[in-house]
């Protein structure tokens, strides 16, 4: 097994004095917008929001359920699985798809202005080494307690758009050993959408003590 | 009490946040920064420089602060241009604005800007930049003050200047125009180891209870803010005496004044009006606010309210939050940024929302402590001050790597 650096990553919020005020206006913002503002308004929220628990991990949902009152295109975007996208391209295809199919079928809610208007973000990314290294899987067992909740985001969230890999760094990690092949695929198999960052580090947790 | 050090900050952020705060500075290397407002007392943005400098410095970053100079007609017309952004309509003669370019000349030859980053914070001084050619450094211009609806002819005077800066900061994205430059979002931060928002005994507590002739014999609901129509401290009394019908509460307020506002007489002498003979209203008005009673009232009170209807970022809710207290918060300005209703407070809309509540949080205590504790999280994530050293390290990191979306540091 190789040794595991552990990364982190931070953002800093990047305004694009941008909105929109109605779903036509989003929709023509999620076609045009930088790859870094999808990536902010979908995978950035798992980081903004961490101590909510319920699935909340697309600004523009939100906005749509909160403004629009619109719950249920609101809950079709919820449901966007971000762990099967490991580019942006082929999720901001899906928003826009799902918006569209919506649109083709509820035309004039698309031209209802909301309370409050949408506001587009960018985001810059920085990704870095930290100083802890696992050795083996009991080593990085006693790490995942220490690790920063960022470094938690990074290596379960965020690496897939690097890796451009349908899976987290962990179990990709775990999957080289042929004896923990089973352990890394229930870490796989753990729904990043529904868990803040928190919860999946007890999870992991619990998971690879059963191998331990 | 001795200034806290950043490593005086690991017991309340934690080790790992510090650490990597160490890390991301070891990225940045050794860096100046010029910080340059109008004031060195006084106000949010001065009492944030004094926090912000010496911890900057602490992680390698040599940091420097300046205060421009000007006569009382440069701040008598500031405060105008002050009060024109935040949506007052003024016209201004084109002497106004020659004043003010004169004293931001006047300024900009009696200083040097030689550090790598020079930020320069809100419109008083925002024009040093017209004359700093052919510059080496990177100028960033940090606007603090609410933008939404600014007086179109001072924007577009002002305007041209900031578009001279490599990038702009802005509170949130309510506040942020459309602009040729970059534009970064920092939220204010509060610091935990202030006066205002450090751990107090609780003796000390009741002392300033006793102090203003508090009884706590019923929860305490507590508005803390400047009597000031916008903080609705009208609706407030409204809210509580709603809610009392339902639920035995008492009411505190607590407010100073700006020392040359007329206004504030006349909104005190309606709340006293508003409040009645009514002995579960107290008011507090405060000519000189003591941060560690603040602190108290804060830490003392079963609810926290800013019930305001225009705001700029209110921090007193961050404060509130920070110390546990389940808040009630008026859906404006930068309050949803730290309220997500229903998660880390309640946003209400009208005094009968927020005396809706008051009732339903006195009576559900579970449920208030979830939100106390929720938001205290919300506010050591994003609204605390080790939170605000680290976005001007990454300022510091993006600024050397322009145009691009992801930064790998080696």
């Amino acid at each position: 097994m190789r040794v595991f650096q552990f990364c982190s990553s931070a953002s800093l919020e990047k305004l694009t004095g941008r909105k929109a005020h109605n779903l036509d206006e989003l929709l023509e913002l999620v076609k045009g917008c930088s790859s870094s503002s999808i990536f902010y308004h979908t995978f950035s929220a798992f980081r903004k929001l961490r101590e909510v628990q319920t699935p909340y991990t697309n600004d523009f949902a939100v906005w749509i359920m909160r403004h629009l009152s619109a719950e249920a295109l609101a809950e079709k975007l919820l449901a966007i699985d971000l762990a099967e996208y490991n580019t942006i391209e082929s999720l901001r295809s899906r928003i826009v798809e799902v918006l569209e199919g919506y649109r083709s079928e509820n035309p004039s809610l698309f031209e209802k202005r909301a309370a409050e208007p949408f506001y587009l973000y960018s985001v810059v990314r920085f990704v870095y080494l930290t100083d802890k290294f696992a050795y083996n899987l009991s080593s990085f067992r006693q790490l995942l307690d220490t690790i920063s909740t960022d470094s938690i985001y990074y290596h379960f969230i965020e690496s897939r758009l690097q890796t451009q890999l349908q899976t987290d760094d962990f179990s990709s990690w775990m999957e080289e050993n042929p004896d923990y092949k089973e352990l890394a695929e229930k870490i796989r198999n753990i729904d990043m959408n529904i868990h803040t960052l928190e919860e999946l580090r007890v999870r992991i947790g619990k998971i690879i003590d059963q191998y331990l | 009490m001795s200034i806290p050090k950043l490593s005086d900050y690991k017991d309340v952020v934690g080790r790992d946040v510090i650490g990597e705060l160490y890390t991301l500075a070891s990225h940045v290397g050794k860096r100046s920064i010029k910080m340059v407002n109008s004031t060195a007392v006084g106000g949010g943005v001065a009492e944030m420089l004094h926090r912000v400098v010496p911890l900057l410095n602490e992680l390698g970053i040599e940091t420097r602060w300046e205060v421009i100079k000007g006569g009382a007609d440069f701040f008598d017309i500031t405060k105008a241009f002050h009060n024109a952004l935040q949506g007052k309509e003024e016209y201004f003669e084109p002497e106004v604005f020659k004043t003010y370019l004169a004293y931001n000349e006047m300024n900009y030859q009696e200083m040097s800007f030689e550090e790598d980053l020079i930020v320069i914070h809100d419109p008083q001084p925002a024009a040093l930049i017209k004359w700093q050619n052919k510059r080496k450094n990177k100028w960033v211009w940090r606007c603090h003050i609410d933008m939404s609806h600014p007086n179109q002819q001072v924007w577009d005077f002002l305007r041209s200047y900031v578009e001279l800066y490599d990038a702009a900061i802005f509170s949130s994205p309510l506040f942020s125009p459309q602009l040729k430059i970059s534009q970064y979002r920092f939220y204010p931060a509060i610091d935990p180891l202030a006066d205002k928002n450090r751990e107090l005994a609780d003796d000390y507590i009741a002392g300033v209870l006793e102090k203003y002739e508090i009884p706590r014999d019923k929860p305490i609901v507590t508005q803390i803010s400047r009597y000031d129509p916008w903080k609705d401290p009208v609706g407030v009394i409204q809210a509580f005496k709603m809610a009392r019908r339902h639920v035995d509460c008492r009411l505190l307020l607590v407010g100073d004044k700006a020392a040359d506002d007329p206004e504030a007489e006349e909104i005190l002498a309606q709340v006293n009006e508003a409040a009645g003979d009514d002995p579960d209203i107290k008011i507090i008005f405060l000519t000189h606010s003591i941060p560690t009673e603040i602190n108290a009232f804060q830490r003392a009170s079963d609810i926290v309210l800013q019930k305001s209807i225009r705001e700029g970022f209110a921090l007193t809710v961050s404060e509130a939050l920070w110390k546990y207290r389940p808040v009630i918060g008026g859906a404006v300005g930068g309050i949803p940024a730290q309220i997500i209703h229903g998660y880390t407070g309640m946003l209400v809309y009208s005094a009968e929302g927020a005396s809706l509540q008051i009732r339903s949080l006195l009576q559900q205590s579970e449920l208030a402590k979830r939100l106390g504790e929720n938001g205290h999280q919300r506010v050591k994530d994003e609204f605390l001050i080790t939170k605000l050293l680290k976005r001007y390290l990454l300022l510091l990191l993006a600024l050397d790597h322009p145009g691009k979306s992801t930064v790998l540091l080696d």
